[in-house]
């Protein structure tokens, strides 16, 4: 059974508070993700902040991000995610969590 | 110099910061976020009579959404739901027994209490790493100008990822075998709506879990009411997640389409959605929870029940969270060793409910548990009830060979998981 | 010349709870924060506080969830104060920026400030009236929607953007309130040692008696116009297409109208939402309340 999502996922996210920080807490290294063949991040983040690029890259955006932790659990590729959490006071805030 | 640092103002700080604070102890309480429970997401039920003895009374000042009076175990198809239902009035007086809540607003009250008893609590400050002196722990960096701070104890209460368990290699850098990924959407509903479709009234509640709803990835959904909201989402194996190759909210939308789901969460508007990892390796897999000048609590030292009709992790983290409080005064007062925080866990339900079901997160999240029991269950009550006339009934026995072989379980591991099933729950 | 700088500032929750449901609005006192426009302008007050050697207030109207961002205020150093008002009172307040405007200078007890920074979204939610109504109370000049604040010899130069890309640059003479947009500079962080201190200090509570407002809103209605609705196309899907694209539909070409000056263009406007249908004849009269 496929069921497809009832709202579209910008709605998803539009429903959390992000206070966005001007430092990228989480850094990918596009280089050693193009030798990455499974990829996990890109549909395990529950935020789908991991977008495939053409070349075979990754390209990440830090703006949206839960700061759960997936997404380096799941990474095989040593070295590829640079993962902080955002500045104190910055990032995700869950006022239903 | 202070004398306790506690990382991390969830249950798990906020409850050590309490006992440290009201033993006399001069205590900072850092929270990354703006507020505390700002960055915590959970299912959504807290279990709060392990805070009878420090905080009588709690029941009535908690910032409660729902008292869970009710409480159904599901198992789902794709087309059938066995439900296993059970009510007490009795968790709805007091001293009660769970009751729903948002973590931003628990998780500031209990911060709160921690406050009035004379920690000092900064938010909006990470913890950025552990200052090290001879094997010893004496302090904490944070991303705050002039953020060195040291003291005699670091608690650590700093969640899931703890980044400061791993610097002293307590915690493994990545553990995806032994960590879950909870998604969540709460749905707005009238509080009318909840409590026609639930069955329930005033301030009673209904916590649902649910097995069988996630296409075969190891874990499982849950259901719980709020005041005017409904909490549903899934809780996955991330390796198993990552291997489907199935996006988490994919799941919630399977599960609120599901026909026994889907009536209850009708016309309901997305409030907020939300994820968070879980550390569910259980017993077998905890760390150290000391080290020289430093102490573990909460879901930093894995302390998380997922066993699968026990589902607890926040009276885990408080339990654990007061008993390290307690060591660092003892020792900070009277140079106790801090290894007593881990005899009095051992002496506590917190170390003894993880030994007891050491057994249960490998049971639960196994393949037969997650993809085959499910539907044998199921086709199993489904031949019992359904009546096929002018066809006599056929037994029992009968049925439960027919379903099992239809989903390619053999009795033999039928046996032998009813047997460790019975030791684990024993 | 007085020795203050002062900073007003709104705390409030930025992303108030919309029940998706009833439209009911919520706002959580947890989350008060500053916006970036109010971050600004505590940066701005801090940097020219210290530049000109002067204290910095930093001041604020609401209950007590106000006290989080002053904390933190007070942790970079400067004094804090709190004009006691209820929310519901603000909110009326907010249609009435004049007694607002009042009572923050009553709030200031006699003193009189250097310079006045505030947010341009301040407690009227962008009207821009409030730095106004406060350059009237205290009677000084007023520079709004600054984005940006330079102490030079020849005194304070501010920059604020004009239409069609253009800025302008004035001398800004003290005393002087000004209101900064969230562009050009972000807050600095306080440090540990301060923050923990802050963290538990008071903050001290004008002794002011706020007048109500005089304006009363009866009413506040929708924003915009609300949608037409249309049916939707029927027929073959040939039919519908063409009723969807408009393909064979003759269409007026875009109108450019102006540069006009405002009054002009307010009657353009206005012309157009009669000539569309979203404004009956009756109203073109109307006045803004």
């Amino acid at each position: 059974m496929t069921q497809w999502d009832d709202m579209a996922f910008d709605d998803r996210m539009g429903t959390v508070e992000f206070r966005v920080g001007e430092r990228p807490h989480i850094v990918v290294d596009s280089d050693i993700c193009r030798s990455c063949t499974t990829k996990a991040c890109v549909t395990a983040c529950p935020a789908n902040l991991f977008a495939p690029t053409s070349d075979g890259g990754i390209l990440f955006n830090y703006e949206q991000c839960f700061e759960c932790g997936t997404c380096y659990q799941v990474c095989n590729s040593e070295g590829a995610l640079s993962w902080t959490y955002p500045d104190g006071g910055q990032g995700v805030v869950f006022r239903h969590g | 110099m202070t004398d306790v640092i506690v990382v991390g103002a969830g249950p798990a700080g906020a409850s050590a910061a309490l006992t440290a604070a009201r033993a006399g102890l001069e205590v900072v309480l850092l929270e990354r976020g703006p507020f505390p429970g700002s960055k915590n997401a959970y299912g959504g039920v807290v279990y709060g009579r392990v805070l009878d003895d420090v905080l009588p009374g709690w029941y009535d000042e908690v910032p409660v959404q729902r008292w869970v009076t009710r409480r159904s175990t599901m198992v789902l198809t794709d087309t059938q739901a066995l439900t296993v239902d059970f009510r007490s009035t009795a968790w709805g007086e007091a001293p009660y027994n769970g009751c729903t809540t948002f973590r931003a607003d628990f998780d500031s009250w209990l911060a709160n209490k921690a406050v009035e008893a004379g920690a000092q609590l900064v938010t909006s400050t990470v913890a950025t790493g552990l200052l090290v002196e001879n094997g010893v722990v004496v302090g904490v960096t944070t991303d705050r100008p002039d953020g060195d701070l040291r003291a005699k104890v670091v608690i650590a209460a700093d969640g899931v990822n703890s980044f400061l368990a791993k610097q002293l290699g307590l915690l493994p850098k990545t553990d995806a075998a032994h960590l879950t990924l909870g998604v969540k959407e709460v749905l707005s509903l009238p509080r009318e709506v909840i409590d026609e479709r639930f069955g329930v009234r005033g301030d009673e509640g209904v916590d649902v879990e649910i097995l069988g709803c996630t296409r075969g990835i190891a874990g499982g959904g849950f259901v719980y009411t709020n005041k005017d909201s409904l909490s549903v989402g899934v809780v996955v194996s991330i390796d198993g997640l990552a291997k489907s190759g199935i996006r988490p909210e994919e799941l919630i939308a399977d599960l609120k389409a599901h026909p026994a789901v889907a009536p209850w969460v009708q016309g309901a508007e997305v409030k907020e959605y939300a994820a968070h990892l879980i550390p569910e390796g259980g017993y077998d897999h905890l760390p150290e929870l000391s080290a020289p000048g430093f102490l573990v609590t909460g879901d930093a030292a894995g302390l998380c029940l997922a066993a699968g009709i026990w589902l607890e992790g926040v009276n885990f983290a408080i339990g654990s969270g007061l008993a390290a409080g307690k060591a660092a005064a003892g020792h900070v007062q009277r140079d106790e060793p801090l290894t007593s925080y881990k005899q009095d866990l051992e002496g506590s339900f917190v170390l003894q409910d993880h030994k007891r079901l050491r057994k249960a997160p490998g049971l639960v999240l196994s393949d037969r548990v997650q993809q085959q029991y499910p539907g044998m269950i199921a086709d199993l009550v489904e031949g019992m009830f359904t009546v096929t006339n002018p066809t006599a009934k056929p037994g029992v026995l009968t049925l439960l060979r027919r379903s099992a072989k239809k989903h390619g379980v053999k009795l033999r591991h039928l046996a032998a998981d009813g047997l460790s099933g019975g030791r684990t729950f024993r | 010349m007085g020795e203050l700088v002062v900073v007003l500032l709104r705390c409030t929750d930025l992303r108030p709870g919309v029940d998706p449901l009833t439209g009911a609005i919520s706002r959580d006192p947890r989350a008060s924060a500053l916006s970036a426009s109010d971050a600004a302008a505590l940066e701005h007050g801090l940097r020219i506080g210290e530049l000109l050697g002067k204290r910095v207030l930093a001041m604020t109207a609401g209950g007590p969830e106000t006290e989080a961002p002053l904390r933190e205020a007070l942790a970079l150093g400067a004094e804090v104060r709190r004009v006691p008002v209820t929310a519901s009172y603000l909110e009326e307040l907010a249609a009435d920026e004049r007694a607002l405007a009042q009572a923050l200078v009553a709030a200031l007890q006699g003193e009189v400030p250097d310079l006045v920074l505030c947010a341009d979204r301040s407690a009227d939610r962008g009207t821009g009236a409030l730095p106004a109504f406060l350059a009237h109370e205290l009677g000084c000049a007023q520079a709004p929607g600054l984005v940006s604040l330079e102490l030079t010899p020849d005194g304070l130069v501010a920059e604020r953007r004009l239409d069609y890309g253009r800025r302008e640059r004035m001398l800004v003479p003290l005393p002087a309130v000004c209101s900064v947009e969230g562009a050009g500079v972000r807050l600095r962080r306080a440090s540990l040692p301060a923050s923990l201190q802050a963290a538990t200090a008071a903050v001290p509570v004008a002794d002011v008696a706020v007048k109500p407002g005089a304006v009363r809103v009866v009413r506040a209605g929708p924003s915009r116009p609300r949608p037409r609705h249309l049916p939707a196309p029927t027929g073959t899907s040939r039919e519908r297409l063409l009723a969807l694209t408009g393909a064979l539909l003759s269409h007026e070409p875009p109108t450019v109208v102006g540069p006009v000056g405002a009054e002009e263009a307010a009657d353009e406007l206005l012309d157009f939402l009669v000539r569309q249908g979203y404004l009956s004849e009756a109203r073109t009269g109307w006045a803004v309340t």
